[in-house]
This record gives structure tokens, C-alpha cells and sequence, in this order.
């Protein structure tokens, strides 16, 4: 009885549900406010977020023509749902994962891919010619920057030899930060996650100039604020991940708050630096550099345990 | 769900409602994947019935009817038009007055510039560019605004003349504006020549050579950057240009990049025009007086407006009001670049494709004459005004 | 290969204030130029009309009350006005001006957009003539001169 309660507590309240999506509208707003700065403007004011879930959510949602209707408003259920169970293997604000066991680091990196294939999938799902294409570029993007987003947050699972977040995470703690030993991987494992959240410049599948709002364009109201929430969520749990790997690890909630707003200004200066890259361009760039850069880091890792010690 | 034949035309519209559009146009791009293979461009969604409209208002009141034709380029519109009609009416504005244009035409070719430059670059992806370029073209806005009361619709012209003068304080003013603009103008030259992330986007993007330039009639910058040599402030000076002239800016490279370079090469000629027009601006008069009726003949006006050769055909029969003013603006000549040199591009550099010849939708939409297979279709305003009764009927 | 060129300006906006004017709440200065409304006096005026034949947007109308006194009223709709000046620029005996006061142009209804001017008496002569006769001129109409 009494761990029923804890787990709902824990999907429902924390560290799942509730504070995950407050937590998640808030570094919403805090990356729209740091990208308006860099680029000398105002920015939207602390609410603004939480202000268009609620508008959105209170909006009537349109079923476009040709879509199967089940599926177009499963999906961003299905993803916001992916999400925040992501977030329940990860040392969310410093405290031990609700649940942990051997191998749940896959699961993480499995569940946070969920959201995109949604999208795709919800893309794919209508006729629109926007949506269409949109959802032809979400899947090329997740085909391009998965395999060295992966290659990048297993470095330091070979090395801490465990595929449990919570024990990478105990290892990275005690171990000097791997931003230091392994700046490639870590360099890798941000720029992967600005692709997996199609921020600047990596947002070809929804650039506005060019295909409306990609896979997303025939969404309104409740579907398109879950997709909203889903993303936020996932920008939350990807800046957790990288930090408990590569910063030194996540030990209480100061360092969580202090770590993963750091790596946000970075993200959103990352942002605010480049111009979008294509499609194609996207793709090489991972297929070239970054597979090729993971690689090279993992093989090393791999090496260095195997040979030096 | 519909499933769509394999053989099927994939066509990704874009208008008349896009995001990448600031005004309605319509082009269908057809596409094989991610590279467009075919374009289109249909025109007329803003037609506005400008020409109709301005036979039926005085020569005076057509100043104003005519600036409002572009919101970006009104100043040269009503100069182009006024010109005109002062050549009509065989008089010659004072050289102050024609010095005072040409500041403000050159000061709005800065704004036009600037603002192009922030749109481009939000096409390809590029906010902070944009961003910044918008915020440092207040700057010139701001200067419009001092010497003419307005943003946007400076109404500096009339017939015969100009409304304002301008005082010593204002020529500082001017010049201050003028070199925290070209500072930043370097550094923009940097950013668009050397980020390699934008460069991606515009290198070898929309290569057009000479020849195809020359064929499709393109003008302005969007000419210049494919080295055709061809500037209506060179080759046919009027207002101040004679006593002050501007050095010719092309490119070689034919690419976006070198529409870029083209554009802003163009704002430093700006710069130093203004500032060898204000160091010796003419003394004298502001305006001199031209009859209310037009002497009856026609003339044919063209200046250098922004984005081209801006060109007016004007026709008096004597009267108080015009008899016909044909008006030809530069995006109308550069939509066949477009859409000649699109195929084979990726559809994500259309925006920028679309984007690189400054294009003006409003500019454009007034009759066009288009030959398509066996001759064209003629309406008159009879068959029009019929047209118009049986539809609504 | 040279990418981030815009580093040093991102860098440096981020300790710097917004440049974003916070309209309503601050307000920039008026430019000494800007021609906003129209103002008549109708001590010099000689009913001449140049203006009204002159203003592309017929935002200015002339009631004659007494041709021969000089007696007008000049109605003057502020909506329709492009603020263009060209009326000032055309009257011969510089009774027609633009002030550069800075005024909100928002309004919930089209009355306060029409304004009179002239003489006080023959202002109040007119508005009582039309509240007499019940109905608003229509004001699409320029006013007969005559």
C-alpha cells in the first residue's frame, strides 16, 4: 500500500507530473528570455509559458481531414507520457531515481526518442504537404544525431562500467568532471541534445520560413500544448542527463538547479550563434563529424580502460 | 487517409498565406523529396487598382496616391513620378530640392538595405542577424524621421520642389547616424563574408550567371551581384546623381552571397554619397512653381529605386489630372529569376531564394501583360466592370 | 572556417539593456518635423479651396456660411488625413499648419476624429443648424460651397 502511494506520488507529483512540467515551462522561459537577450530584446515576461499551455489547452482543437483521428490524439499523449516516465530513471533535482535498475540508461535514451517519433508519426499522420515534409525531416534529424547522441552518453557509462544512471552518476561524483577528460563527448552529447529538441540552428524540421511548423503544423489546442510540454519535459530531462554525465554529476538540488542552468545558457548561446542549417547539411554534419568524433571518443574510453588500466 | 500515387506531383505551396511571406504572392513548388524540381509564381493577390485610381486624382494628389504604391520604397516612387511630371511641365526643381531627394532616397535605400538584409537572414535561420540588423536600422529610421516628421511615408517630394530643408544640426545628426551605421555595416560584411554556418546557406545558392541575368531582364542588386552593369543612377543620372555620382557596385559570383555583398557594398556607397552631398549641399530655393495643368505630351522616368530600375510612364493631355501613368517596378523583372534558377535547389533555399531579390509584392501587382502559349486575353474596364456586376449578381 | 561570428555581440547584449522600447510605458521624444494634426485660422483664410482640391485624401471640407464676410468653418476628419501636408504647402496665405504634438490615434468610434474650426460663433451656428435639422450632414459628401 504504502509504495503504491509512493509510486503514484512519484509519476503524479515528483519527481514526475507536476514539478517536472513547472520545472519544464520555467527553462521555457528561461531559454526564450536568455535567447531575446543575446539577440538585445525583452523577451517574454515569467508567465508567458505557462500562459500559452493554458491557452492552447482551453483552445478547440481541430481534427484536420484525412488524419486517423484515434492516432492524431494518442500521439502527443503518447509523448508527453514517454517524457515524464523518462524522468523517473533520472536524478531528477539531485534525489535518487524513483526507479533504477541495470540497463535503465537505455530505457532513458529509448523513451526520450519516443517524443520524436511522435511527432513524426503525427506528421506523417496527416495530408497536409507541410506536416509531410516536416515529418520526413524529423525522422532524417533523428536518424542523423541518435547514434552519436548515444555514442556520447555511453562513454561515460563504459567508464563508470554501468549501464544504471544513478551509479553513472554516484561515479562521475567522485571522478574528476568528464567536461574536462572527455570535452568531445561532452560538446557531442549537448549538441545532440539541441537536435533532439530542434532548437537553432538544428530546427529544419519546423522552420517556420520554410514549412509552416513542420510535422506540427496541423495541431491546435490540447494536442499541440502536450507536444509543448512534452518538449519542455525533454529539455529538462536531456540537461539533467548531461550534467549528471559530464558535470561532475548531480549530488543534491543546488547542483542540479546550478548545473543544468549553466548548460541551458550554453544551449540557448548555441542557439542564437547560427544560422539553420539545412536538411542535408544537418545530416552530414553528423554523419561526418559527429558519429565519426563519438566514435573516435568511445574507442578511446574503450581503449583507455581496456590497455592503461 | 488518402494515399497518393507515387507518379503523383509532390507540390509544396508557398502563399498567399506563408510565414516566409511578408505579403501575399503564390508559388508552387514542385518537389522530389527535398529538391524542387519545378516553380511557379502566380501574382495579383494585392492588386490595388493604383493606376486606375491615379487618372482619376490631380497631379498633385497622385504624389501621394504613388508613394503609397511600396511602403519600403515610397520616397523613390513619388521622386520617379515627380521627376516626371516636372520634365512634363518643362521645369527643373531647384538644386537644393534635388539634393534634399537624394539624401532621402539614399537615406531609405540604407533602411531598404538594412531591412533586406534582416529578412534574408531570417529565411535561412539566422534570428540574431535578423535581430540585429533591424535594431541598428532604427537608426536610420530615426534620422528619416528627424529630417522628414515621418517613418515611413516621408512625402519630402512635391512638384516642383521639396517640403523640408535641411539645417546644419540636422547634417550632424545625419552624419552621427551615419558612422555608427557604416561601423556596423563592417561588421555585418564580416558576419555574411566569413560565418561559415550562414555561408552554407548562401554560397553557390541561386547561381545565375551574366547571361541568364541579361536574358531575364533582372535588375538592381539582384542584376548587379550576376556583374551585369546596369544602374539607373549611373547610366541615366538624374536628381543630384550628375553632380554627385555613385560608383558602380557589381559581384561575379551570381550567388546569394554575392546579392549579400552587392547590397551591402552598395550601403557604404550610401554613406559616402550623403556625406559628399551634405558637405557641399547646394544654396537656394526649395521649390519652384509648376502649373496646375500638365502641358499635354508623355514622358517616360526612371530612377534607381532599392531593388532596381524603377520605371514611370507618364501621359498628360493637358488637363488637371494625368492620363495615364504606367508604373513598371523591379521585383516585377526579377520574379523570372526566381523561378528559372530554383529548380535543382533544396526546397529549404527557396525562403532565401524567394527572399535574395528583395522582392516587393505590392510593388508588383498592377496589369501585366503575360504571353502564354497562342496570344493574350485582353479585358477592357468595360469587360471588367461587366465581369465584376455578373459576379456578384 | 570561422563560425559564431556574432559572439562578441551576443556576448555583450547580455549585460546590456534590451533596446526594446516599452512603448506605452516610455516614450520617445516627438521629431520636431512630424506633422500630426492640422490646425486652420480662420482670420487669414480666403476661402480660396487649394487645399481642399490639393489634399489627396479629402480629409479637409470648406462651409461656406458667408462668402462675402469671409465667414467659413473648416471640418476637418483627422481619420482620413494622411498627414501628408501637402495643404500646408499649398495655401498662399499660410492659414493652414501642422502642429507635432504627439497624439494617440485610437479611438472607439469615428466622431472625435471630426474636428471644426473657425470662429467660435459660426462653429456653434453650424452644429446648432445641424442638431436643429435632426440629422448629421452626411459627411461622405464634400459640403456645397454654395
Amino acid at each position: 500500500m504504502n509504495t503504491t502511494l509512493l509510486s503514484i506520488l512519484a509519476l503524479l507529483i515528483f519527481p514526475g507530473g507536476l514539478f517536472l512540467l513547472g520545472y519544464g515551462l520555467a527553462y521555457e522561459y528561461v531559454d526564450r528570455k536568455l535567447v531575446a537577450r543575446f539577440q538585445n530584446r525583452v523577451g517574454p515576461r515569467w508567465f508567458q509559458p505557462l500562459a500559452d499551455v493554458v491557452k492552447l489547452l482551453a483552445k478547440e482543437e481541430i481534427v484536420p481531414h484525412g488524419v486517423q483521428r484515434g492516432l492524431f490524439i494518442f500521439l502527443p499523449v503518447a509523448a508527453l507520457a514517454a517524457a515524464l516516465t523518462a524522468a523517473l530513471y533520472v536524478p531528477m533535482a539531485g534525489q535518487v531515481p524513483s526507479y533504477s535498475f541495470n540497463g535503465d540508461l537505455i530505457v532513458t535514451i529509448y523513451l526520450l526518442s519516443l517524443l520524436t517519433i511522435c511527432m513524426g508519426l503525427a506528421g506523417a499522420n496527416t495530408i497536409d504537404r507541410f506536416s509531410v515534409v516536416g515529418a520526413t525531416r524529423v525522422l532524417t534529424q533523428l536518424f542523423s544525431y541518435e547514434a552519436p547522441f548515444l555514442l556520447a552518453l555511453l562513454s561515460p557509462a563504459i567508464m563508470a562500467k554501468s549501464w544504471q544512471i544513478s551509479e553513472i552518476n554516484i561515479y562521475t561524483h567522485n571522478n574528476l568532471w568528464f567536461v574536462l577528460t572527455q570535452p568531445i563527448g561532452f560538446l557531442v552529447a549537448l549538441v545532440g541534445l539541441m537536435g533532439k529538441l530542434e532548437l537553432p540552428p538544428f530546427d529544419a524540421p519546423e522552420a517556420e520560413t520554410e514549412i509552416v511548423s513542420g510535422a506540427l503544423t496541423e495541431y491546435s489546442g490540447r494536442g499541440l500544448a502536450l507536444f509543448r510540454l512534452g518538449k519542455d519535459v525533454e529539455l529538462v530531462i536531456g540537461l539533467t542527463l548531461v550534467a549528471a554525465f559530464y558535470l561532475g554529476g548531480i549530488a543534491n538540488p543546488l547542483e542540479f538547479v546550478l548545473k543544468t542552468l549553466a548548460l541551458l545558457v550554453v544551449v540557448a548561446g548555441l542557439q542564437s550563434l547560427f544560422a539553420r542549417l539545412r536538411i542535408d547539411q544537418t545530416v552530414g554534419l553528423w554523419w561526418r563529424l559527429g558519429a565519426i568524433l563519438g566514435l573516435a571518443q568511445i574507442l578511446f574510453v574503450i581503449f583507455w580502460r581496456l590497455v592503461l588500466r | 487517409m488518402e494515399t497518393r500515387k507515387s507518379s503523383e506531383k509532390f507540390v509544396v505551396p508557398i502563399g498567399p498565406q506563408h510565414p516566409a511571406l511578408k505579403e501575399p504572392g503564390h508559388f508552387e513548388f514542385t518537389v522530389d523529396g527535398e529538391i524542387v524540381t519545378g516553380a511557379s509564381v502566380r501574382l495579383g493577390y494585392v492588386h490595388r487598382g493604383i493606376e486606375k485610381g491615379a487618372e482619376d486624382r490631380t497631379w498633385t494628389q497622385n504624389i501621394y496616391l504613388l508613394e503609397r504604391i511600396c511602403g519600403i520604397c515610397s520616397h523613390v516612387h513619388a521622386t520617379a513620378y515627380v521627376l516626371g511630371v516636372e520634365k512634363l511641365a518643362g521645369v527643373s526643381a531647384p538644386p537644393r530640392a534635388q539634393a534634399i531627394r537624394t539624401v532621402t532616397a539614399e537615406l531609405e535605400r540604407i533602411h531598404s538595405h538594412l531591412l533586406w538584409l534582416g529578412v534574408a537572414a531570417h529565411e535561412g535561420g539566422f534570428d540574431t542577424l535578423f535581430m540585429y540588423s533591424w535594431r541598428d536600422r532604427e537608426t536610420v529610421m530615426d534620422l528619416l524621421e528627424l529630417i522628414s516628421g515621418n517613418r515611413v511615408h516621408y512625402s519630402t517630394n512635391v512638384l516642383g520642389g521639396v517640403k523640408y530643408d535641411l539645417d546644419t544640426e540636422k547634417m550632424d545628426a545625419i552624419r552621427r547616424g551615419l558612422d555608427f551605421l557604416e561601423e556596423r555595416t563592417h561588421h555585418y560584411m564580416k558576419v555574411v563574408t566569413t560565418d561559415e554556418t550562414f555561408l552554407a546557406r548562401t554560397r553557390g545558392v541561386g547561381l545565375m550567371t551574366r547571361e541568364q541575368a541579361e536574358a531575364l531582364g533582372a535588375v538592381g542588386p539582384t542584376a548587379r551581384a550576376s556583374s551585369v552593369r546596369r544602374d539607373i543612377r549611373i547610366d541615366a543620372p538624374y536628381a543630384a546623381y550628375p553632380d554627385f555620382p555613385v560608383k558602380l557596385i557589381t559581384d561575379d559570383g551570381g550567388d546569394l552571397l554575392a546579392r549579400f555583398v552587392v547590397r551591402l557594398k552598395e550601403l557604404f556607397e550610401s554613406y559616402r554619397v550623403i556625406r559628399a552631398i551634405l558637405d557641399q549641399m547646394p544654396e537656394g530655393e526649395l521649390t519652384t512653381r509648376v502649373p496646375r495643368r500638365i502641358p499635354a505630351g508623355e514622358v517616360i522616368s526612371r530612377v534607381e529605386a532599392p531593388r532596381g530600375e524603377l520605371f514611370y510612364y507618364i501621359k498628360s493631355n493637358g488637363g488637371e489630372k494625368p492620363e495615364r501613368i504606367k508604373v513598371r517596378t523591379p521585383s516585377l523583372c526579377n520574379w523570372g529569376t526566381v523561378v528559372s534558377v530554383a529548380v535543382g535547389h533544396k526546397l529549404a533555399d527557396m525562403p532565401m531564394l524567394l527572399a535574395g531579390i528583395d522582392p516587393c509584392f505590392s510593388c508588383n501587382d498592377r496589369m501585366v501583360r503575360i504571353n502564354r502559349g497562342q496570344g493574350a486575353q485582353f479585358w477592357s474596364w468595360e469587360n471588367l466592370r461587366q465581369y465584376g456586376i455578373e459576379y456578384y449578381r | 572556417m570561422t563560425i559564431g561570428v556574432m559572439l562578441r555581440d551576443v556576448l555583450k547584449s547580455l549585460f546590456k539593456r534590451p533596446v526594446t522600447e516599452l512603448y506605452p510605458f516610455e516614450r520617445k521624444t516627438v521629431p520636431l518635423e512630424l506633422r500630426a494634426e492640422l490646425t486652420w485660422d480662420p482670420t487669414k483664410c480666403s476661402g480660396c479651396q487649394l487645399c481642399i482640391k490639393d489634399c489627396p485624401a479629402g480629409a479637409i471640407e470648406l462651409v461656406v456660411l458667408d462668402k462675402v464676410n469671409k465667414r467659413f468653418v473648416m471640418r476637418y476628419h483627422r481619420d482620413r488625413c494622411v498627414y501628408c501636408a501637402q495643404c500646408v504647402q499649398s495655401c498662399r496665405f499660410n492659414c493652414l499648419n501642422m502642429t507635432n504634438e504627439q497624439w494617440e490615434h485610437a479611438a472607439l468610434s469615428k466622431e472625435p476624429f471630426v474636428v471644426h474650426y473657425g470662429r467660435d460663433e459660426d462653429v456653434q451656428f453650424l452644429l446648432e443648424k445641424a442638431a436643429k435639422e435632426g440629422v448629421e450632414e452626411c459627411p461622405d459628401q464634400p459640403t456645397d460651397p454654395n
